[in-house]
Parts: C-alpha cells; sequence; structure tokens
C-alpha cells in the first residue's frame, strides 16, 4: 500500500520511507569510523616502516574514541532500544533454520531479522569487546606519556602488568584491522546497499522494509529508531 | 613468528613480556583477507547455482 493509498485509508498520513539511523547516531558512526583509521593509521603505519610523529595523533583520537564510546553507550542504554542489538532466541532458531536449509536437512526457511541482522549483532558485540579492551588498556598507557594534562607514572603498574596491558592493547588492537577489512567489504557488497545507504542517508525504503525485516520485531513505525 | 615482543627486565636477569608481537600483523591482515575471498566466491557460486 502506497502512503497516497494509506492516507486516503486511513486519514494517518505515512512516509514512503523508513528511519533506520538517526542524525545524530549518522554522525557517532562516521566520526567513529574517522577516529578508529586515524588510531590504525597512527599505529600500525610507522610498524610497516612509514615514520612520523605519531604519538600526540593517535593518544589525542584515542580520547576523542573513548568520549564517543561512552557517548554510544549512554545513549543506546537510555535512548535507544538496546535490545534490538542483542540476539535473542528468535535469531537463534532463525540461525539454525539457515544452516540447515543449507546442509539440505530442514524445510523450515528461517524467518526474517528485526532490526538488526544476527551475525551484525555477532559483529557489533565483537566489535564492542575489541574496543572497549583498546580504549581501557589505552586510557592505562595514557599514564606512560606526559601530556598538557597529566604527567607521566610507569609505577603505577610493575613491568609484568604492563606487559598484559600492552599485550591486550596490540591484539585488540590488530584484530580490529581483520574486523574493519570485513565491515567495509559488506558495507560495498551490492546486496548490502540499502543498509549501506541508510548510514548515509538515515532511512530505507519501505520496500527494503517489507523485504528486509520482520515487522513485528521491529516496529518501525515507533518513535525510537 | 614470536607472539610477543620481550625486553630485558631492569634487573637484567629475565626476559620480560612489553606487548603484542608485530610479526602478527600480516596475519590478521591476510585473516580479514582470507574471509573476504572465501564469502565472495561462495556468494558468487551460490549465486551461479541459482
Amino acid at each position: 500500500m502506497s502512503a497516497s493509498e494509506v492516507l486516503a485509508a486511513t486519514g494517518v498520513a505515512r512516509s514512503d520511507r523508513v528511519t533506520r539511523h538517526l542524525l545524530v547516531d549518522r554522525i557517532y558512526h562516521w566520526l567513529t569510523a574517522a577516529a578508529v583509521l586515524i588510531l590504525m593509521g597512527s599505529a600500525f603505519l610507522p610498524i610497516i616502516g612509514w615514520k612520523f610523529e605519531w604519538l600526540n595523533l593517535h593518544w589525542m583520537t584515542g580520547v576523542a574514541l573513548t568520549l564517543l564510546v561512552v557517548f554510544h553507550i549512554v545513549r543506546a542504554l537510555v535512548w535507544q532500544d538496546w535490545r534490538a542489538m542483542v540476539v535473542d532466541t528468535a535469531d537463534i532458531r532463525n540461525g539454525w533454520r539457515s544452516i540447515a536449509q543449507a546442509l539440505r536437512i530442514g524445510r523450515r526457511p528461517p524467518g526474517k531479522p528485526g532490526k538488526y541482522k544476527p551475525l551484525q549483532k555477532l559483529y557489533h558485540l565483537a566489535v564492542a569487546l575489541l574496543v572497549l579492551s583498546i580504549v581501557v588498556s589505552g586510557l592505562l598507557m595514557l599514564l606512560k606519556i606526559d601530556t598538557p594534562l597529566w604527567r607521566r607514572n610507569p609505577y603505577w603498574f610493575a613491568a609484568d602488568t604492563w606487559g598484559v596491558i600492552y599485550s591486550v592493547h596490540g591484539f585488540a588492537a590488530m584484530a580490529m584491522i581483520t574486523l574493519v577489512m570485513i565491515h567495509i567489504y559488506f558495507a560495498l557488497r551490492p546486496e548490502e546497499w540499502w543498509l549501506t545507504r541508510s548510514m548515509l542517508r538515515g532511512s530505507i525504503s519501505r520496500a527494503e522494509y517489507r523485504e528486509h525485516c520482520d515487522s513485528e520485531r521491529w516496529h518501525a513505525g515507533g518513535d525510537r529508531a | 613468528m614470536h607472539l610477543f615482543r620481550f625486553a630485558t627486565s631492569i634487573y637484567g636477569d629475565s626476559d620480560v613480556v612489553i606487548g603484542a608481537s608485530w610479526d602478527l600483523l600480516p596475519w590478521f591482515v591476510a585473516a580479514g583477507g582470507a574471509f573476504i575471498l572465501v564469502h565472495a566466491v561462495v556468494k558468487a557460486v551460490a549465486g551461479r547455482r541459482r
């Protein structure tokens, strides 16, 4: 039913577009993307041989990423529907049906996801764990450098403990390379362009909503997006 | 290839871990590349069968 038909039938106007990401969330996403790319560049380019004064750029961007992460956590918990990003029983059931269908041992087709697909949720969980590890270890590593805001104090931890902190930071940062590559790959795949466009424009068409999403699991008409 | 970077302790009697080994960097890049390659091939083959 088109927007004009809905208006004629119900007297209530309905947009042909479904809001998926509000402007504030899109700004958050792209600022975070820029911060992560700057952090990866300032961390790994010197390692592979491109020498430049990377430390100030790295720690300042790291502090900015920390503020963005805090903003996101507060916004997700208070203003957004954080349950939309949690794997639920329907996701597990649909995942099993997808596997069964691929292996030709099951006939029931998987249902549609809500706002986010199960693999998007798992990806978000993996990124969240890595970014939190990087942020916490990175904040502790700030104790090792002088800045305009504080003086270095490398004696907070023993050498072994510093080794653990630096290792967590390094392993999580390298794993982020893998996940960022996969993220960009999926964003560029044609069948996912409707999602990529929504992170630019903020909305999807109602046809895309009907094709990809279960309206029972994601109430697009709701005031939370 | 090491998993960690080491340095001699300030007492000079042992090695201490100072962080993850950067030798692993290409492996994480390769893991991302391998995932992308496998997924793209599977999608292409599945699309052709349909």
